[in-house]
């Protein structure tokens, strides 16, 4: 059983710390995108890195649509992981979609994480009447039109080496080698439940220290929606970095490290 | 070589877009062929444009979540498939390669991208989308097609199969249907132009004693008919029942009950008798007809044993071509198959000048056997003997 969850998420475990922190990767990456934030907590911390099911190298076969039609999905897995390894009073660091994620885990099973922090978090991507999501209803039906049409990113050119390798095992190599790599009807599934969802009322419920880092220019998350997700949960921290795009412990990594271990102190 | 190569020129000119842009996205420099695609003039664009501005929104989740981190991971990234907006609203595919210009320390400068116009490719991968999904809806069709094809070829097979069988079944019963308007007409000729002839006999002649004397034979033929009709109605009776049950035999207890009813006959005879089923011993079959037909052959071969030499009459079964076979050979009188062998089942056919000779067994057990399923032959020579094969159920 543990064998099969180990290799389901991909489980990857390092350090020599005491305590435990499970980092968890966002939309369209993999566990990969930690490399810059791990080194500096390996000390002081076990690590845990997963590949969300259908995404890095996970096990494809395990890709249940209908489990995963919701975030609940990933969020049991979560759970099952941090059962089966026995972990407690956890730092959990979720990006973007896995902040959500990571939050419904702490609403489920309240003792499992210590902290929870969350990178560019968004409870709901859509605009409507009271809230600004960043997305308006044009843009999502160019976002549907993009998925259904297969035009870009979960069909390029990288895809069907993915897809071709269950034949050809002399891909594996090659396949070391590459990032974010994602089976483009999943990815497609997985961003219609993530940039579709409204995760907005689960907020509330979240009792676990929480922290939310900010990437100054994100058009994915913007500043308004981080600020939303501090405004609604009660026992959170909120901190501004100073960096673009959508992966602060990519585009600005030295920031997200000292902003991680302020909080953690 | 000096060809004097401006570079400058050859960049702003080079048939494919270049922009250089800061790690916040921001892009400080183009070539003029990026601004031609984009319709940007440069002053629209530089300082002022960010690579995203030129996406629609799932090219921002694609350029935030795979090709940003992929680039700061790797420090490159090739062949990305996005769809620019110009200026205007209008959309074109592009294919991008980045490389992250980094200094001494491996800070990150600027990133330097190319974007390449794929309008024509993009055109023709969509027919080849459109080509490919009609085959795969025309393959389904196929197999749709085939689908059925095939089942109702396998279902005419199996009316064929059972048309084949029902078929076998007629020609059976026309055989015997034949061979039955046969007997009838055979056997009823004789006494009805008997008959025929005595009562012309009994109008021409007037004594009483002759009339008499012609009346009572007129009643023995007459006798003679109602047996030959009762018979007749008996084997169409046997014909009808066709589905009657079958019962468990054990050939040896069958033979020793027949030898039992022809006690005397056997005694008086001094045949000796012998039977062998131990190649097979059971079979499924109508008690009754068994019973008939072990009878029936038994009695016979006594009835026509040789006067000139003792009767040896010996019963075995075997398997032959998977079939149970049930063999009885005497060495009696033997019948001359050429002369009587067509009308040896037949119905009141005798071929000796015997006292007790009576024909309805070999009839009726032939009756018997084919109404089975199975088949009754006779292999004879004349002053040596006869074997009677009885097949029980043939093989289609």
């Amino acid at each position: 059983m543990l064998k099969k969850i180990l290799i389901r998420n991909n489980v990857t475990i390092q350090g020599t710390g005491s305590k435990s922190m499970f980092l968890v990767h966002g939309y369209g990456c993999d566990q990969n995108m930690w490399r810059f934030i791990t080194p500096q907590f390996k000390e002081d911390y076990k690590i845990i890195l997963i590949d969300l099911v259908g995404s890095g190298k996970s096990d494809e076969n395990s890709y249940d649509y209908d489990k995963y039609n919701s975030l609940e999905g990933y969020a049991n897995d979560i759970i099952e992981i941090c059962d089966a390894l026995n972990l407690k009073d956890v730092c959990f660091v979720g990006h973007s979609v896995s902040a959500m994620i990571g939050a419904l885990v702490a609403i489920k099973r309240p003792a499992l994480f210590e902290k929870l922090i969350m990178i560019g978090p968004s409870p709901r991507y859509i605009n409507d009447a009271n809230y600004f999501g960043g997305f308006s209803q044009n843009d999502i039906d160019d976002l549907m039109e993009t998925l259904d049409s297969n035009y870009l990113g979960w069909s390029s050119a990288m895809a069907p080496v993915i897809m071709g390798n269950a034949d050809r095992p002399e891909l594996a190599v090659e396949l070391e080698e590459s990032f974010c790599q994602n089976n483009p009807k999943i990815a497609s599934h997985f961003a219609k439940v993530t940039f579709l969802g409204d995760n907005r009322n689960d907020l509330k419920k979240l009792s676990t220290d929480t922290l939310i880092i900010q990437s100054k220019n994100d058009v994915i998350a913007s500043i308004k929606v981080g600020q939303f997700v501090h405004d609604h949960i009660a026992n959170s921290k909120f901190v501004l970095l100073e960096t673009t795009g959508h992966c602060p412990h990519l585009s600005g990594p030295a920031q997200a490290i000292e902003a991680m271990k302020q909080y953690l102190v | 070589m000096n060809y004097n190569l401006d570079y400058k020129e050859l960049y702003n000119n080079f048939p494919s877009g270049y922009f250089c842009s800061l790690p916040d996205g921001t892009i400080v420099d183009s070539n003029k062929k990026f601004l031609d695609l984009t319709n940007y003039t440069r002053e629209e664009v530089i300082d002022k444009k960010k690579i995203t501005d030129f996406l629609s929104l799932g090219g921002k989740i694609y350029f935030e979540n795979v090709y940003s981190p992929v680039l700061k991971l790797k420090g490159s990234i090739e062949e990305i498939n996005f769809n620019f907006i110009k200026k205007g609203g209008a959309k074109f595919p592009v294919l991008v390669n980045s490389v992250e210009i980094k200094d001494k320390e491996g800070l990150h400068l600027y990133t330097q991208s190319a974007v390449l116009n794929i309008s024509h490719r993009k055109r023709y991968e969509q027919e080849l989308l459109i080509a490919k999904r009609k085959a795969n809806d025309l393959s389904n069709e196929l197999i749709a097609v085939n689908k059925e094809l095939r089942s109702s070829s396998e279902l005419i097979l199996k009316q064929k199969l059972q048309l084949e069988e029902f078929n076998k079944y007629l020609e059976n019963k026309n055989r015997q249907l034949s061979s039955f308007a046969h007997i009838v007409s055979h056997n009823l000729r004789a006494p009805v132009s008997n008959l025929l002839a005595l009562s012309d006999l009994y109008s021409k002649i007037t004594g009483l004693e002759d009339k008499d004397m012609i009346f009572s034979k007129v009643e023995i033929v007459i006798g003679h008919l109602n047996e030959t009709l009762n018979e007749l109605i008996e084997s169409v009776k046997i014909q009808e029942n066709k589905d009657i049950a079958h019962d468990s035999i054990v050939f040896d207890s069958v033979f020793n009950k027949t030898l039992e009813i022809l006690h005397n006959q056997i005694l008086d005879s001094k045949a000796e008798v012998t039977s062998n089923f131990s190649e097979v011993a059971n079979v499924e079959y109508p008690k009754l007809y068994m019973e008939s037909i072990m009878l029936n052959l038994l009695s016979n071969s006594i009835r026509y044993r040789s006067p000139n030499r003792i009767a040896k009459i010996h019963f075995y079964t075997e398997i032959n071509n998977n079939e149970i076979m049930l063999t009885a050979k005497d060495n009696g009188l033997g019948i001359d198959l050429e002369k009587h062998g067509h009308k040896l089942f037949g119905l009141s056919n005798t071929f000796h000048n015997h006292p007790d000779s009576k024909g309805v067994g070999l009839f009726m057990t032939k009756i018997q056997i084919e109404t089975i399923g199975g088949s009754i032959t006779v292999e004879s020579e004349v002053d040596k003997g006869s074997t009677f094969k009885i097949i029980f159920k043939k093989n289609i």
